[in-house]
């Protein structure tokens, strides 16, 4: 068992240590978990709980056995989860390709030293023409969209990656499902007029 | 359900800028009236379907208008090296004579095209007036000529790469006459950026992924379209079979089974 020195020592070092220190790392820390939420379920969201509901009752139809309703929750869950991916992922690309001034990283801290240089005791002999051309210049049109996808790889894999276990989640959900309604014979899947 | 698809619980289409939603609706809708889905979850991979290959296309289209980039930044190389100016080609008049108009007194302004004209044919006056104004302008004609010459590779390039014939055949005859290739010049622009064949690597992969995704979700449409075409012929045959019972377990007196 710990002695209570040592709790308060941990305890004391741990709040010395842990965790970013200026505003600006605790304002960036604070955000982690809203970047795209995409880790919590569905059920965490009120207003997707209620779409979920919705779109089970469609899938399911209004006289399923309760085993029936339950697998149509779980398609629909998987649904609204993989909408949820693919929204975010397109509100990124279509923000990301909205910034007037997206460049590169080895460009950008180019730019940063050029300027930073030009404010130092031996600034380099640069017209103003050249150095606004080469501080405002920035990729565009297939150029700027190819880059985003190089760049922000890192993000778009993982939004990828939530994609395709909502993709998978769904596909066995859609099997189950088809297998107990064949299996109960509750549900017919082809509508009366079209038989 | 084959009707125009309600797109609500789904999602709404992930067009980009400068795509066309009525496209992605017509897509939507031929793929509706293909499959002729009979219920939510055919709807569901429908719609999957068609997004995937909005992306798919979305992709090909981005690494071909990379490809049409590259062309665009090897071209005027080449061309710098091997285009031969014509100074008396309409281009040359044309820029000359626009240049005249901007820098001639007003009243002479109206013979700028008739003096580059006549400066062409080295007309003696002419090409006298002319270096006055340019000249009095502060102009320098050598390198005005430069600047006509690389607006007009630039010009060519861009034809070239929006494949206009003309631009097409002057291009092909210098490649030829120098020995080169439009691949050619792609390659030696790519080793010079190399980031562009991260880029086109990161495209691919991209479309494979999207590619992938649609397949298996034509492979979930068919595996369930085969499973209607299995519960049909069962109820079909329960039908018919129950049919028969009938028939057989009530025979009427003086009738015929048939």
């Amino acid at each position: 068992m710990k002695s209570e020195r040592k709790i308060k020592s941990n305890r004391e070092n741990a709040r010395a240590s842990t965790g970013p220190k200026t505003a600006q790392g605790r304002a960036r820390a604070a955000r982690n978990a809203l970047r795209h939420a995409l880790s919590l379920p569905v059920s965490f969201d009120p207003a997707l709980c209620g779409e979920v509901e919705a779109l089970a009752r469609e899938i399911a139809g209004s006289d399923a056995n309760p085993e029936i309703q339950e697998l149509a929750h779980c398609i629909a869950e998987a649904q609204i989860d993989l909408r949820r991916v693919r929204c975010v992922r397109h509100q990124f690309l279509t923000r990301t390709l909205a910034e007037p001034y997206y460049d590169s990283r080895a460009n950008t801290r180019a730019k940063a030293a050029l300027l930073g240089r030009l404010l130092g005791k031996a600034p380099p002999d640069v017209s103003l023409d050249a150095l606004v051309k080469f501080v405002t210049s920035t990729p565009e049109g297939p150029q700027k969209f190819a880059l985003i996808l190089t760049q922000e790889s890192k993000q778009l894999l993982a939004m990828d990656r939530y994609e395709r276990r909502a993709l998978s989640r769904r596909k066995f959900a859609i099997r189950a499902f088809d297998a107990a309604t064949k299996a109960s014979g509750q549900r017919a899947r082809v509508a009366p007029a079209q038989v | 359900m084959t009707s125009a698809p309600e797109l609500g619980l789904f999602g709404q289409p992930q067009l980009l800028e400068g795509e066309n939603a009525a496209d992605y609706h017509e897509l939507v809708a031929r793929l509706y009236a293909a499959v002729k889905p009979l219920d939510i979850i055919d709807e569901m991979f429908i719609t999957d379907v068609a997004s995937l290959e909005w992306e798919v296309l979305r992709w090909r289209r981005l690494k071909l208008n990379l490809i049409r980039a590259l062309e665009l930044e090897a071209l005027p190389a080449f061309l710098n090296e091997r285009f031969d100016y014509d100074l008396r080609s309409a281009h040359f008049v044309d820029s000359l004579a626009e240049t005249l108009q901007e820098n001639l007194p007003e009243d002479q302004a109206k013979s700028a095209r008739t003096l580059a004209y006549t400066y062409i044919r080295d007309n003696a006056d002419a090409v006298d007036t002319v270096n006055e104004v340019f000249a009095e302008n502060g102009l320098d004609m050598d390198q005005f000529i430069q600047d006509v010459r690389t607006q007009k590779i630039e010009e060519l390039a861009q034809q070239y790469v929006r494949r206009k014939p003309d631009a097409v055949a002057q291009i092909q005859k210098l490649l030829a006459d120098a020995g080169r290739s439009t691949d050619g010049l792609l390659v030696d622009r790519l080793v010079k950026r190399s980031k562009y064949l991260e880029h086109i690597e990161r495209i691919d992969r991209l479309t494979a992924i999207a590619e992938s995704r649609r397949n298996a979700s034509l492979r979930e449409i068919d595996r369930r379209q085969a499973v209607l075409g299995q519960t049909l012929r069962r109820s079909l045959q329960e039908v018919e079979d129950a049919e028969f019972k009938v028939i057989e377990a009530t025979p009427t007196k003086g009738q015929s089974a048939a």
